[in-house]
C-alpha cells in the first residue's frame, strides 16, 4: 500500500510553488511590502496543502480506495483554484517589481 | 512505502484497467462457448507488489501479460459458477465488472488530465 | 510490451457479434423452415440445424476470442403429422415434419439476442475509453 505522499514533490509541482516565494524577497519598499509576501507566501501555503491533499486522495483513489469521488473531485478543483490564485499574485509581484526597478531614482 | 509519482501510478492503473476489460470481453464474446470458464486479471494491489520486487514468479496457470515486473495476470475465476455446458461465464456479473472499470477509467483520466493541466500552470507566466 | 489490450478488446468484442450473428442466422433458418415437408412421398424434411462455438486464447492477453466451431444438423426424430393427400404423405397417410420446435427457437433468438447486445455494448465502452485517453492531449 502507498501510503506517504512527498510533498507533490514526484508531480513536480514542489519546486514551482517554492519559486512563488521567491520573488517577495527583493521587493521591500515601504509598509506595503509585508502585506505583499504575508498575501504571497499565505497563498503559497495555503497551494501547497490543498496539494497535497489533492495528490493523497488522488493516490488513494488510483489504488481503488474507497475514497469518494465527491471529495477526490472537490480537493482537486481546490487545488487548482488556490495554485491559480498563488500564480496570480506573484505576477502582480514580479510586474509590480520590474515597474519599481526601472523607476530612476 | 516510498513515495510514487502520481502519474506513473495513473498509468499503471491505466494499462490493468485496460487489461481487465480485455478479459471481460473475452468473457461476453465466450458467453455461449461450452466449457468456457470465465477469467479475470488480478487485483490491481498484486500489480503493485509485483512491480516493486521487480521479480514476477511465474506458475504453470498464471497467463502473465507482458514480461516486464508489474505485469498483470488474468486467469480462471475459481469462484465462477459453471453451468451444465461447462460455461462460467454470469452475463451480468461481467457487465457489472464493466461498469466498473468504466468509472475507474474515467476518474483515472480526469486525475491525469487535471494535474497534467497544474503543472502546465506552473510553468506558465 | 508491443500490443495494445483496448484495440484487442475491440477485436474479441466483434468476434462475439460475428458468433452471435451466425447463431441468429441459423435459428432463423430453422423458423423460416419450420414447416418445410420433402416432396416425394415419404421424402425426409428440413432437418434443424444446431450451430456450436469454441474459444481460442490469445496469449499475450489472456483472454479469448469466440468462433464457430461446427454446424451440424439435429438427428433427432422427425414428427408425423397424419396428412393424407399430402405430396409427402407416406403408404399410411402420414408426413414426416421437420424437427423444429418454434417456441426453442425463439427462446434461443432472444438469448442470442441478449448476447448480441452484451458485446456490442463492450465495443461501445471499449472506443469511449480509447477515445477518453486520446482526450487528455486536447488543450483544456
Amino acid at each position: 500500500m502507498i501510503t506517504a505522499v512527498s510533498p507533490f514533490g514526484k508531480t513536480g509541482l514542489s519546486p514551482a510553488v517554492a519559486e512563488l516565494d521567491r520573488p517577495a524577497a527583493p521587493v521591500s519598499p515601504a509598509a506595503s511590502a509585508t502585506s505583499f509576501s504575508e498575501a504571497l507566501s499565505g497563498a503559497a501555503t495555503q497551494a501547497v496543502a490543498t496539494l497535497d491533499r489533492a495528490e493523497a486522495l488522488s493516490l488513494q483513489a488510483l489504488q481503488g480506495g474507497g475514497v469518494e469521488t465527491r471529495e477526490v473531485v472537490d480537493a482537486v478543483m481546490s487545488a487548482e483554484q488556490s495554485l491559480q490564485a498563488a500564480i496570480a499574485i506573484r505576477d502582480k509581484i514580479v510586474t509590480a517589481y520590474l515597474e519599481i526597478s526601472r523607476m530612476t531614482i | 512505502m516510498e513515495p510514487v509519482s502520481l502519474f506513473d501510478l495513473a498509468a499503471q492503473q491505466a494499462r490493468w484497467l485496460s487489461v481487465r476489460q480485455s478479459a471481460v470481453a473475452g468473457n461476453i464474446a465466450n458467453v455461449n462457448t461450452p466449457d468456457y470458464k470465465a477469467v479475470d486479471a488480478k487485483p490491481f494491489e498484486h500489480v503493485l507488489e509485483s512491480s516493486r520486487l521487480a521479480i514476477a514468479p511465474t506458475h504453470p496457470d498464471h497467463i502473465p501479460i507482458g514480461t516486464a515486473p508489474g505485469a498483470v495476470d488474468v486467469r480462471e475465476d475459481a469462484d465462477a459458477v459453471v453451468s451444465e455446458s461447462g460455461n462460467s461465464v454470469s452475463l451480468e456479473q461481467e457487465m457489472v465488472k464493466a461498469g466498473e472499470l468504466r468509472r475507474a477509467f474515467e476518474m483515472n483520466t480526469a486525475i491525469v488530465k487535471a494535474f497534467h493541466r497544474m503543472m502546465l500552470m506552473t510553468t506558465r507566466t | 510490451m508491443a500490443f495494445d489490450p483496448l484495440s484487442a478488446t475491440v477485436k474479441i468484442a466483434a468476434s462475439g457479434l460475428n458468433v452471435q450473428s451466425e447463431r441468429l442466422r441459423i435459428v432463423s433458418e430453422n423458423l423460416a423452415n419450420a414447416q418445410s415437408t420433402g416432396t416425394e412421398p415419404g421424402a425426409d424434411p428440413y432437418q434443424r440445424k444446431t450451430i456450436s462455438f469454441a474459444s481460442t486464447l490469445d496469449r499475450t492477453l489472456g483472454a479469448s476470442f469466440a468462433e464457430v466451431d461446427s454446424i451440424q444438423k439435429d438427428s433427432s426424430d422427425f414428427p408425423l403429422e397424419y396428412m393424407p393427400g399430402h405430396e409427402a404423405a407416406n403408404a399410411d397417410g402420414f408426413v414426416k415434419m421437420p424437427n423444429v420446435n418454434p417456441i426453442i427457437e425463439m427462446a434461443d433468438m432472444t438469448e442470442a439476442n441478449r448476447s448480441y447486445e452484451a458485446n456490442l455494448q463492450v465495443i461501445k465502452q471499449a472506443r469511449e475509453l480509447i477515445s477518453m485517453t486520446i482526450d487528455l492531449m486536447r488543450q483544456s
